[in-house]
């Protein structure tokens, strides 16, 4: 029977790893458990559990600088910043519904999402959590406290640890605490919709968009079904119903000059198709849904979540549905293309090498996010990684986490190890 | 004194033989550098107090001699020191007696510019500079601005992290950087990261960036390159005092306005810049303030027009704005200008580097003024006071005995009351030998054994940069050894469910 530990400080979390380590005892390491099912299966008889280990440190908004304990819930952050007009400006969306594993009500913890680095649309533009976390302290597998970073703006002072954990999905240390960058809100903004059906040229209108002056912080090519779910706009909703697919592109900041960039992008782009400038509520709901993928949420298929240069995006997509096998195949593309979420009705391990091996020659990667528990034993989630990065990636595990304790087999099952 | 690692006899005693190797490993003319005269010239870098001839200078001009080299030096067990430009403030690119510099300034090359993908391919020798005039034609360009950008290399900034005036609102170099390659000691050739945005596996890239060449070798670069804003337009605010002067930049970013420059400049540096280059700026004020605000100018005039209003809440006695771009470059010229400026009036001044919580400013400066009655040095402060990063300026004379050592008690003092408000002992400029020594001030011996843990993935013989950034080195053995602990009683206190 699995036994889980519950630290609600960060010297109880120590002495819980310290003896772990002297036991050799695998950990898995959850939050409020939103994204177990991102990445592969942990097996472990002790699950550490760090929702008890909350608490936001402190807060000074004109400093733009937040530090919380790990476990401490997204939601109850992301309200404090609000009340000062504040974000992570990385946007992360809730991947939980995405998982559909039964815990879509809670958005997770601060640790599972630097553990996970998530980022949503604005991550082209801002960065992803990475980009944003500016010191943390953990508890490494060796049993041992350290830190890095801190909590000002620009710091040089040693390694960029913060990079190191950022994504490493608790498999070199847990953090307990973790000091971020807070930013403002814009104070406004719109977002301009163009019928679009041809992933082709969308991804040409993007690319057109990014290179402007205009200052496009989010871009993304979408189904009409979600632009006609989430917008009142009339010009929007028609615009929806006259098309499969349409292109969403916002801008942010002052009135004036967010009108003024809205305007110039509709005449940069308006040949495209149809086009609308939706209003503040409408652009809102629109971008919390393209950060939460809706469109592909609470389904059973198959997700892929591909990263490619932004330019190669819808080339990506029409190689992919070149093929017969997938079945249908349905595409959003967020980052100008540079992001694109793909689920298929089936997929096997062959398919996967397929889809992986067009994503490699553009040079990008493909996560498998979703899929039966079946398929996700057969196909790495993770893109493998070339023998000489392995190598270092395996190096760094083997001094941060000497005896395997740390959600061993999350990032890369110890059966598709080296090579995979 | 700072205490470099010991030079080992039985390499020096292999000169020669390291010499042919080279040789036969990058043929070019003048490519293998071993006589003293032609070494001169690398005996130090932007830290000019430290001086040291290097073994030999070796400038390769592929990636794939440069992993020979390195594998080479791996099998031999030959230290090395690589270097860019030479520029670095805090001496990473100080030379060893027993180690080979390699000097990457042949990577020279603006190898790609993928306008679809707005990113550049460069080779780590291309200036920062460079970048921007490689893609302004087009209306681009690339974010971070050392003040060095005109000379730096961008593999240098990779070393260190590098910052400039932009970086509160656009990013340090980490931040704008997609891609590099690089050669470990090992000789394995490892591309990171690319045009995309997310990679697996841990982010070595991000790690890489800002390891001060302790962890490998970057042979190729790829940095994301961004639209010029419209327009741009600067301010100049003056305050009767630091506090007022800080309290408008809190005020500025408290209102939801993150100005693409924020710079602030104390009295003595707003003297001795005027005295140099006349920028205009205001005498009778002790606090300067410059706000740049960037983008389409509908949207700078009315943020423009924010900023002045909540200057005046603040109690600025003086108020400029830059009506064209002349007069835009010149309120910047003061700021770009302000080393060379103290140069003038002191025979020899050290730049510090400490960042600071911003709130803490007039507490950081008036413990300033205290440290300069202490060791009877001037000091004159410019500020990046966006992101909190501090660059006091210690004046004194080398020729005077015990002033350097004086400045360096200074400058150690202000760092460690920088690390006591929440800041940091560099902020862009890298740890290098300069502030080693001060490193246990910020970091436990665990926190820096964890460090030096990440180093051990990449350099286990530790040969790559040594004597930098780790003020002891502690041997591979115990950094590996596992101090798990007989725990009695299985944690009784822990809820458990």
């Amino acid at each position: 029977m699995t036994e889980t530990i519950s630290p609600t400080s960060p010297a109880q979390l120590r002495e819980a790893i310290a003896w772990a380590v002297a036991d050799k005892v695998p950990l898995e390491i959850i939050g409020q458990g939103s994204k177990r099912a991102y990445g592969h299966d942990v097996s472990a008889s002790h699950v550490l559990d760090m929702s008890k280990l909350t608490g936001i440190l402190f807060y000074q908004p004109e400093e733009l600088v937040i530090s919380a304990h790990a476990g401490t819930p997204l939601a109850e952050i992301a309200a404090v910043l609000a009340e000062n007009n504040q974000q992570f400006h990385f946007e992360p969306g809730d991947f939980p519904s995405l998982l559909g594993d039964g815990v879509a009500s809670r958005s997770g913890t601060l640790g599972g999402l630097v553990a996970c680095n998530l980022s949503g649309p604005r991550r082209l533009k801002v960065g992803a959590a990475r980009d944003h976390v500016l010191g943390f302290g953990a508890i490494s597998g060796r049993g041992e406290d350290f830190k890095s970073g801190g909590r000002v703006m620009k710091n040089v002072t040693g390694f960029d640890l913060s990079k190191l954990m950022a994504g490493s999905f608790g498999t070199l240390a847990v953090m307990h605490t973790i000091t971020l960058k807070a930013m403002p809100q814009p104070e406004t903004t719109r977002t301009v919709i163009i019928a679009c059906d041809d992933v082709s040229s969308a991804g040409q209108a993007m690319t057109a968009a990014m290179g402007s002056e205009n200052e496009v912080s989010g871009a993304a090519w979408v189904p009409a079904s979600l632009i006609a779910g989430c917008c009142k706009d009339a010009a929007a909703l028609e615009i929806a119903t006259s098309a499969q697919n349409c292109l969403a592109l916002r801008l942010e900041g002052p009135e004036q000059s967010v009108s003024w960039r809205a305007d110039a992008l509709s005449r940069l782009l308006g040949t495209i198709g149809d086009h609308a400038i939706v209003p503040v509520a409408d652009s809102l709901t629109l971008w919390q849904a393209i950060a939460d993928v809706t469109p592909f949420q609470g389904r059973d298929g198959i997700l892929w979540r591909i990263s490619v240069p932004p330019a190669s995006g819808a080339a990506v997509v029409g190689a992919i549905r070149a093929p017969a096998g997938l079945g249908q195949l349905d595409v959003m593309l967020d980052w100008a293309g540079g992001l694109v979420w793909a689920q298929c009705a089936q997929c096997d391990a062959s398919m996967a090498v397929h889809i992986r091996e067009i994503v490699q020659k553009a040079h990008g990667n493909a996560t498998l996010v979703r899929a039966p528990s079946n398929i996700r034993r057969e196909i790495p989630a993770f893109q493998p990684l070339s023998p000489e990065i392995m190598r270092i990636n395996q190096k760094i595990s083997e001094n941060f986490d000497p005896v395997g304790i740390l959600n061993p087999g999350r990032m890369i099952p110890a059966h598709q190890g080296e090579g995979a | 004194m700072l205490k470099m690692p010991e030079p080992d006899s039985s390499v020096l005693a292999r000169r020669k033989e390291i010499i042919a190797a080279m040789r036969a490993i990058v043929p070019a003319s003048g490519a293998v550098i071993a006589e003293e005269d032609a070494l001169r010239p690398y005996e130090c870098d932007g830290l000019m107090a430290y001086r040291q001839l290097p073994m030999i200078v070796v400038l390769p001009g592929t990636t794939g001699q440069v992993a020979a080299i390195l594998k080479y030096c791996h099998e031999n067990k030959i230290r090395v020191v690589p270097r860019g430009a030479g520029t670095g403030l805090s001496g990473g690119a100080l030379p060893m007696a027993d180690a080979i510099t390699i000097s990457m300034m042949k990577f020279n090359r603006v190898l790609d510019i993928d306008w679809d993908n707005r990113a550049c391919v460069v080779q780590p020798g291309v200036t920062n500079l460079g970048i921007t005039r490689a893609v302004e034609h087009r209306g681009f360009y690339y974010a971070p601005d050392p003040s060095s950008q005109i000379a730096c290399s961008i593999g240098g900034n990779i070393a260190e992290n590098s910052g400039g005036v932009h970086s509160l609102k656009y990013g340090l170099t980490t931040n704008n950087v997609l891609g590099l390659e690089m050669v470990t000691i090992e000789g394995d050739i490892l591309r990171l990261g690319g045009k995309g945005l997310d990679t697996p596996g841990y982010d070595l890239m991000g790690i890489i960036t800002g390891s001060e060449g302790l962890l490998g070798i970057v042979t190729e670069i790829t940095v994301r390159i961004l639209r010029k804003p419209e327009t741009a337009r600067a301010m100049l605010l003056g305050f009767p005092d630091n506090q007022s002067g800080g309290d408008c930049v809190a005020k500025i970013i408290a209102n939801g306005i993150i100005p693409g420059g924020l710079e602030m400049m104390d009295a003595p540096a707003i003297r001795a810049t005027e005295d140099f280059v006349h920028a205009g700026y205001p005498l009778d004020v002790e606090s300067l303030l410059l706000v740049e605000l960037d983008g389409p100018a509908i949207e700078v005039d009315h943020l423009i027009n924010r900023v002045g209003d909540i200057a005046q809440t603040c109690g600025a006695v003086y108020s400029r704005i830059s009506e064209s771009e002349e007069e835009r470059a010149l309120f910047w010229s003061g700021r770009k200008n302000a080393f060379p400026a103290i140069g003038r009036i002191s025979p020899d001044y050290i730049c510090m580097d400490g960042t600071i919580p911003r709130g803490r400013l007039s507490d950081v400066l008036a413990g300033m003024q205290v440290f300069s009655q202490r060791h009877g040095l001037r000091v004159a402060n410019v500020f990046h006071a966006g992101d909190g990063n501090l660059h006091p300026l210690i004046m004194f004379d080398a020729n005077q005995p015990g002033e350097l050592e004086r400045a360096e008690a200074f400058g150690a003092d202000i760092l460690k009351l920088c690390v006591e408000v929440g800041g940091c002992l560099s902020g862009e400029h890298g740890i290098g030998i300069e502030k080693r020594d001060l490193m246990p001030e910020m970091f436990t011996e665990d926190d820096l054994k964890h460090q030096e843990r990440l180093k051990l993935a990449f350099d286990e013989d530790q040969l790559l940069n040594p004597g930098k950034v780790f003020p002891v080195l502690h041997g591979c053995g115990e950094l590996k050894t596992l101090h798990a602990r007989a725990v009695a009683a299985k944690f009784p206190d822990i809820p458990r469910f």
